[in-house]
């Protein structure tokens, strides 16, 4: 057989190997990885391409890929059974900024400067070192920043605001094509997606992305977006609607002479409005 | 406009804004928002009977305007 086939047949393998390994090896993106996992990386690619070039034999490039691939597995397995073990391989975190103080010791162990750390800071959108709580150094290098209460973003919570409790939107259709897990999730039929864009006037070759909400309200994005589609707006026309109703009632509760439906239309007027503010979360946002 | 059809009108929305209500109380997966909505149909429904009986009587103590 000619060299270059071999090369090409051995890269292939090597390949298919390497890529098998690298899924074992788990789902951290490069950014995620501590550095004895960055270390097997750059060992598992440096023997695969010596090998493939046949600098180092096959066989022995095997046993030491072999090792660096098994090797990180078994440690990663362990570090998961035994928390001693865990912080031995992996390190710890290590705090930087304590109750608004730069921890300096700590600083110089993980060899960063005050600038360092400043501009690892401004990464995450902190440019003020007075809006720090506390700052921790993960083990693979990342700062996160906890910040003072009152420096913290405000949530519904902090307003004492209700919210519509809300699950993630399913995507029912991509590329003009049905998803039909996605649909049967959510107890639908693609009969159901095909008369809700009947209704609309739009056809599925046309849909680029159709989302369903948690309410089950139809989001569309098409290809040509020449047909404005107008945004679901259901919900605030019902509450619109139940608000008028709520006015015809007062209304009606004013006009009347006759007792019995004074109070009768004033009673249901008063429910139609605790109703209202109840619903009023779930219907406007 | 007679106040029988005003009542009428009033009816004719609230009974679309229950529809949408049943609509959103089945396809809502939320299970709290769920019944919020199931609440909020209940609670129109019982509105719509008054009015209805209501309606009865306007239109037993006007006769003239039955149908409008």
């Amino acid at each position: 057989m000619q060299e270059w086939v071999l090369i090409l047949l051995k890269t292939i393998g090597l390949f298919i190997l390497v890529w098998a390994a690298v899924r074992l090896l788990g789902k951290k993106s490069l950014t995620q990885i501590d550095t004895v996992n960055f270390m097997c990386y750059f060992i598992i690619a440096d023997i695969t391409l010596l090998a493939s070039v046949n600098i180092v034999p096959l066989f022995y490039a095997f046993i030491v890929l072999i090792t660096w691939i098994s090797l990180p597995i078994a440690l990663d397995y362990l570090s998961i059974k035994s928390k001693m073990l865990h912080d031995l391989i992996k390190g710890k975190e290590s705090v930087l900024v304590k109750h608004g103080k730069i921890m300096e010791e700590n600083l110089l162990k993980t060899r960063m400067t005050g600038e360092d750390l400043l501009a690892q800071l401004r990464s995450k959108n902190v440019f003020n070192l007075a809006d720090v709580e506390f700052a921790v150094m993960e083990t693979n290098g990342e700062i996160n920043p906890f910040l003072k209460s009152h420096k913290k973003p405000i949530t519904a919570y902090d307003l004492s605001i209700k919210v519509a409790p809300q699950a993630e939107p399913q995507t029912v259709a991509l590329d003009g094509n049905l998803l039909e897990e996605p649909l049967a999730s959510l107890g639908l039929t693609p009969e159901w997606l095909k008369t809700e864009l009947n209704k609309m006037g739009v056809a599925l070759e046309n849909v680029f992305i159709a989302q369903v909400d948690s309410s089950g309200d139809l989001y569309l994005d098409l290809f040509d977006d020449v047909p404005q589609l107008p945004p679901p707006k259901i919900k605030e026309m019902l509450y619109a609607t139940l608000e008028k109703c709520q006015a015809d009632l007062t209304t009606f509760s004013l006009e009347t002479e006759d007792t019995e439906a004074k109070t009768m239309y004033s009673r249901n007027a008063q429910k139609l409005e605790d109703l209202l503010k109840r619903l009023r979360p779930y219907l406007l946002r | 406009m007679t106040v029988a059809s005003q009542v009428k009108q009033t009816l004719a929305s609230l009974k679309g804004a229950s529809g949408t209500l049943r609509v959103y109380s089945t396809q809502t997966r939320d299970e709290e928002a769920r019944g919020m909505f199931t609440e909020a149909l209940e609670e129109t429904q019982a509105i719509i009977e008054d009015l209805e009986n209501r309606l009865k009587t306007l239109e037993f103590e006007e006769p003239q305007y039955k149908g409008n």
